[in-house]
């Protein structure tokens, strides 16, 4: 063994034996302490040494049934990091993830709500990019697939926060299942994410027309509860009918300030999808909503873009 | 109760009076908190009330107490300016400005309307990555010495209410309504993401 090899080899027992120890302390202390330590273990195996991962992986997902909600949160946020870093651990932490979505701590599911946002795009780049799907691949998927259906059935929560994380997690979930055009608004950070038309119609187990109409679907339920300017041109037509509807029949219920908060957020939302290119079609009815708003002319049409030239079709 | 801190941002204009008196008031309190402004410069009032004293949010409060000090020291001690920046840099070196911070926080609370559009459109202009929710609310305080002191408290006992509910965001939207019948002020309230 060479001297460099020598020294590596060294540097991973030290961390090995350091996670071991952290591990060892973290069953002993105080909820704030032990966060502080399984933060340093989560460091040390996802960032500094993978390697560890799988060895310490039971060790660290035993904390899920810890007493303290901040822990079990914490375990929340190891799944999310260790399946970005590892796909294939996914096999094994989906289950984790669906029994703490189910936990009696609301901020536990939300933080669970928001952490399967994220992975349910991970898992289904991870199975298009799997030419041969294992049994087990399957499994997962099904699993994942149900626990989808679970958070959009929370859109009729009675607990607010709940919705209002389930209300995101199905916008992120309608774009994952639309197909991306190059009118599209993707945020930078999401430009690698997966989207209908990354999926192949002849791939061995993911169904292109199953996942478009499982996208629907989530659009659907998400019109009876908020209006949100989307990114595909689908999105957009059915969202802006139900602003049409929305907008100037806000419910009775609310109070006036609550009106005007809703209202206010409605023309910001509204200037943002006309000032997109594609609100072209739209342009009258969102100024009209607009001037029913209170917005004042002038500024409807400073917001309003230039029509361009036509692009022309490809022969 | 959430079990850690509720991490509070106050935002006004300049960052001078309204939200600091807050910012002081909060963070005496236990609350994890930090203050802002909107506007593209800090200003304070001048000899006229069209000669404002304009600073960029880079001069720290201890500059800007020397340089009132060194334009009228009189006039500044009387309207209480001095009184206040000599407050302000006890808290922190300089104002700080909402756009520029990107911390995350489960509260904002703005001190008019115009800083609350203004933080809104900042937070639906940046990506969302995390999701994560925030709170945005506003309550309208003048902007003077007595309103600010008022306004901090009314504030203050809202931020402990919020941070004793069991579920914040399942409660939230009852409270502040309680509280807009206490104060008899309308508040504006909705939810940004991270």
């Amino acid at each position: 063994m060479s001297k460099e090899q020598d020294a590596a080899h060294a540097v991973d027992v030290t961390t090995s034996e350091k996670v071991v120890e952290l591990l060892n302390q973290a069953a002993l202390i105080s909820t704030e302490e032990k966060l502080t330590v399984l933060k340093q273990v989560q460091e040390l195996i996802i960032n500094k040494d993978p390697s560890l991962l799988d060895n310490f992986l039971d060790e660290m997902i035993a904390f899920q049934t810890d007493k303290s909600m901040e822990v079990r949160k914490f375990v929340i946020g190891f799944i999310e990091e260790a399946c970005k870093r590892d796909n294939e651990l996914l096999l094994r932490l989906v289950a984790n993830l669906n029994m703490l979505l189910r936990d009696e701590s609301v901020n536990v599911v939300k933080k669970a709500i928001l952490t399967l946002t994220q992975l349910y795009k991970v898992t289904l780049q991870w199975m298009v990019r799997s030419k041969v799907v294992t049994e087990m691949q399957e499994a997962c998927w099904n699993m994942l697939t149900q626990m989808k259906e679970g958070v959009l059935a929370l859109l009729d929560s009675e607990n607010d926060g709940v919705r209002t994380h389930a209300i995101k997690f199905t916008e992120s979930l309608i774009i994952s299942l639309s197909p991306r055009t190059s009118d599209s608004d993707v945020p930078k950070r999401q430009e690698a994410d997966i989207s209908l038309d990354k999926i192949p119609k002849d791939h061995s187990y993911i169904r292109y027309d199953v996942l478009c109409e499982e996208g629907k679907s989530a659009l659907e339920q998400l019109l009876m509860f908020m209006v949100h300017p989307a990114i595909s041109s689908i999105n957009l037509t059915t969202a802006l009918g139900s602003l049409a509807t929305l907008a100037p029949n806000l419910p009775p219920t609310l109070a006036k300030s609550q009106v005007s908060s809703v209202r206010k957020n409605l023309k910001i939302h509204l200037v943002a999808v006309l000032k997109h290119p594609c609100s072209l079609d739209y342009q009258a009815q969102i100024g009209t909503l607009l001037l029913d708003l209170g917005m004042a002319q002038s500024e409807i049409t400073r917001a309003t873009p230039v029509p361009r030239e036509p692009r022309k079709r490809p022969r | 109760m959430p079990s850690h801190p509720l991490r509070v941002a106050v935002v006004c204009s300049s960052n001078q009076n309204r939200s600091m008196e807050a910012h002081n008031i909060l963070s005496k309190r236990g609350f994890d908190v930090r203050s802002f402004g909107t506007g593209s410069h800090v200003k304070l009032p001048g000899p006229a009330p069209d000669k404002p004293n304009v600073y960029d949010f880079k001069t720290s409060y201890e500059q800007m107490y020397n340089d009132l000090v060194r334009k009228d020291k009189e006039l500044y001690t009387q309207n209480g300016i001095l009184h206040m920046l000599d407050r302000n840099k006890r808290i922190k070196t300089r104002p700080e400005r909402f756009q520029s911070c990107k911390d995350h926080f489960d509260l904002v609370v703005t001190c008019e309307e115009r800083v609350y559009d203004q933080v809104l459109e900042d937070l639906s202009s940046r990506e969302q990555e995390t999701l994560q929710s925030v709170h945005v609310i506003n309550v309208d305080i003048q902007d003077n010495h007595e309103e600010a002191t008022l306004g901090a408290f009314l504030i203050c006992e809202m931020c402990q209410c919020i941070q004793h509910t069991d579920d914040m965001e399942n409660e939230i939207d009852e409270l502040l309504q309680e509280f807009e019948d206490k104060s008899n002020r309308p508040f504006l309230h909705t939810v940004c993401f991270y």
